[in-house]
């Protein structure tokens, strides 16, 4: 008997939690897309990345909530963006678990103090990052994903500038939109893990803005970008998008939208740049000093970003086929790593390694049997740990199925079960020596510099007094000193809205941004 | 010996849906047994211990090595792949110099009255309002594009591409003049980039004698293909000629 007991109540929630991401798992995962390349072996990497998650993430996620909650993360993700984690951090785990199942190195009964703990890390990160809507998810919320509060979106909002198709601003801003989500493919090994869209938001009749995310792009914790990403001067970019006569019906847990009508460039009449990371005051605008400016500042950037797709392709399609294993696996694996440089504890060997228990399954890795066993698992949902009873009926499919092996109850008095997976275990590259180099707002920092900065930085619309007031109570106190101070603070970098404070309706803005 | 496993009683006893997975699942569960069995303890004090040491990658060789002792080569997904391994996979005929897709389901017709012979079909990502001709050239290896990106990618090229990721293609995409994709559906990485720099694409596409260097017209202007059709299996398919 172990001395770690779970209660009823724990393995309820555990078990549902589990269950919100298995309904989810076959949806995205069967209807959404086909993953395919030439270059990557991405079924092969995928299956080895969620061995390493199921290994490593419950001690890298206790080291990282030892210097921060899960929660003040959440709040941190909301102010500066994150890369995609709402559905990839709970699901590549138990992957990883459900494989180790169907392989009888686990049974359903083991690390069960460690897969709640993972998933409660997971539940309270997002509660905190949703916390302006209230969902665990974006499917939750209808497949929206509203999460900015009205002081981010308002200076959103007032700053973009109006562009149309064929001017140079729409060119420009087409053109970065383009290379940069081609970089982005690249960088994140064939995945869009690099990519992830926010909203839809209302800002007017017919008129709706999406805000999206590319992360990732300079030198910063992947070892392929060293010397790469060294031209491109932010590492992570916003861009703000206000689209007319289009509705963003569905937007997903990978940051991914549908639209009606199909969304296209001559759609986009609203455009602006920003940047954000764990060491910013939030959003810091790019070239948003005028139209022209930004024009200059797209077209320079993209300029940047092509330079560093034909190196990058260059360096990547000279990879060995361990490497290209190697590199996706830790680029999903690592979805989740801003975390560690949010509270100042990230280190090389933690993020950029194979444990040792991962690295064992190389040999099983050839590209039939990833794309066939990750197909299994996710698309047809066929594997013998997969299979229910016969009346079930699964969501979105009706078959007898589940995605994700729940924990059995009997647990409870039977007392077999495990906590866990144990220490992590040393760690292995195929890839080059990760240089000491990181691009941050505040330039380029060692990589002690930066857990050192990250340690002591607390954007100030995270502290207190400003860190729990939310839209609920802005919408009592808005003619406080206090909301006048908060949205301010928000405003600082606003060419329209600097100064403006926390009265201000979305027609007040609109009108200011001189639509009326 | 051989112990029996939590998962070995299993009322609804089912199987992998593919007999790789499960001649690989099945061997890995075999050797855990064999490796329980040999501990000889309890199944709480191997799995977070001995068990982690005791199935090597060694083991995990000679499973694969069993496989392809029957003969078994297994199909290719990245170009490194069959490159570093051409004893264990199939060969594609990456580097034939005579290719064409001839896939079965590839809809075709004697020449029209304006000398247009259908060779295929595949889904729109984009209705455009005007069809597009221009030279098919099969991209398959990095070789190709690295010599496009050396040497610029030819006039007026339509792209024939085997798989709907963004990276194979990425340093040269923008230069085609279209793209014909025989994988993926219109919401891959490859429609995706193909929407966001404006050029005609045709995602799932099924071909039919269509050679390099043939002039070739693209229906893009037929109904983009939505999550909707995918979800309601509704084909809306958008043709591919070869012109006289």
């Amino acid at each position: 008997m172990s001395d770690y007991k779970p209660t009823y109540a724990q393995l309820l929630e555990t078990n549902n939690l589990i269950q919100q991401n298995a309904d989810e798992v076959y949806w995205l995962c069967a209807t959404r897309t086909v993953q395919e390349s030439k270059i990557f072996p991405v079924s092969a990497y995928i299956l080895f990345s969620y061995l390493n998650c199921y290994y490593r993430y419950p001690e890298l996620l206790r080291k990282i909530e030892a210097q921060m909650s899960m929660e003040e993360i959440g709040d941190r993700a909301r102010n500066q963006g994150i890369k995609i984690v709402a559905w990839t951090f709970p699901c590549f785990y138990l992957l990883g678990r459900e494989m180790l199942i169907n392989w009888g190195l686990i049974e359903p009964t083991d690390a069960v103090e460690d897969v709640s703990y993972v998933l409660d890390c997971w539940k309270r990160f997002q509660l905190s990052w949703h916390r302006n809507n209230g969902n665990l998810t974006n499917r939750q919320a209808g497949h929206r994903a509203q999460v900015m509060p009205e002081q981010k979106l308002q200076v959103f909002h007032a700053d973009a500038f109006e562009c149309r198709e064929g001017d140079a601003l729409h060119k420009a801003a087409q053109g970065f939109l383009a290379a940069t989500a081609q970089y982005g493919f690249l960088v994140s090994c064939e995945s869009r893990l690099t990519l992830h869209n926010y909203g839809p938001y209302k800002v007017g009749d017919r008129r709706e803005m999406l805000v999206r995310d590319f992360r990732e792009l300079s030198e910063s914790d992947y070892p392929w970008l060293d010397g790469v990403g060294a031209d491109i001067p932010y590492n992570n970019l916003t861009v703000t998008m206000i689209v007319e006569g289009v509705h963003i019906n569905l937007l997903d847990d990978w940051g991914s939208f549908e639209s009606v009508p199909e969304l296209k460039a001559e759609h986009m009449v609203g455009v602006g740049l920003y940047t954000a990371d764990n060491l910013s005051e939030g959003h810091v605008p790019v070239g948003m000093g005028s139209a022209e400016e930004l024009t200059a500042t797209f077209n320079d950037l993209t300029s940047r970003i092509k330079h560093a797709t034909s190196l990058l392709w260059k360096t990547m399609a000279g990879w060995t086929r361990d490497q290209q294993l190697d590199a996706g696996a830790l680029t999903y694996f690592a979805v989740i790593k801003e975390f560690a440089h949010i509270a100042g504890c990230y280190e090389v060997d933690d993020w950029m390694k194979i444990d040792e228990r991962a690295e064992r399954f190389r040999p099983l890795l050839n590209d039939e049997y990833g794309n066939l066993f990750l197909g299994e698992l996710v698309g047809y949902i066929s594997s013998p740990s997969q299979r229910l009873h016969d009346y079930t009926m699964m969501q979105h499919n009706d078959n007898p199925t589940r995605s994700l092996s729940y924990f059995p109850y009997s647990m409870l008095t039977d007392g077999q079960y495990t906590r866990g997976v144990g220490p992590m275990r040393p760690g292995v590259s195929n890839l080059p020596d990760k240089q000491d180099r990181y691009r941050t707002s505040r330039g380029v920092l060692t990589l002690a510099e930066y857990n050192r900065l990250s340690r002591e930085f607390t954007p100030t619309l995270c502290q207190e007094p400003y860190r729990f007031l939310c839209a609920d109570w802005v919408k009592y106190h808005y003619d406080t000193p206090q909301a006048d101070t908060m949205f301010k603070l928000e405003q600082q970098h606003s060419r329209v809205l600097k100064d403006k404070g926390a009265g201000l309706r979305r027609e007040d803005v609109e009108a200011l941004r001189g639509r009326t | 010996m051989s112990a029996r496993l939590y998962t070995d009683t299993d009322k609804y006893a089912w199987q992998s849906e593919f007999p790789l997975v499960e001649a690989y699942n099945s061997a890995v569960k075999d050797l855990v047994r064999k490796r329980f069995a040999e501990f000889g303890g309890e199944w709480r004090d191997f799995v977070a211990g001995a068990g982690e040491t005791a199935i090597t990658k060694e083991d995990l060789l000679r499973i694969e090595q069993r496989v392809l002792d029957y003969g078994y080569r297994f199909e290719p997904s990245a170009i490194s792949s069959a490159a570093e391994r051409p004893q264990a996979y199939k060969d594609k005929g990456l580097n034939q110099a005579d290719f064409s897709f001839e896939h079965e389901q590839a809809p075709t017709a004697a020449p029209d009255a304006q000398g247009r012979e259908l060779r295929g079909a595949g889904d729109n990502v984009v209705t455009r309002t005007q069809t597009v001709v221009g030279i098919a050239r099969y991209v398959r290896t990095s070789d190709t594009v690295l010599k496009y990106l050396t040497e610029g990618v030819p006039a007026d090229t339509i792209a024939i591409v085997d798989d709907s990721g963004g990276t194979l293609t990425a340093p040269v995409l923008e230069q085609f003049k279209g793209v014909l994709c025989a994988g993926g559906t219109t919401r891959s990485h490859l429609a995706i980039l193909t929407r966001e720099y404006g050029i005609p694409c045709l995602m799932n596409v099924k071909l039919s004698g269509i050679k390099d260097g043939q002039r070739i017209e693209v229906e893009c202007t037929a109904r983009a293909k939505t999550g909707d059709d995918y979800a309601s299996g509704t084909e809306v398919p958008a043709r591919v000629w070869r012109l006289a």
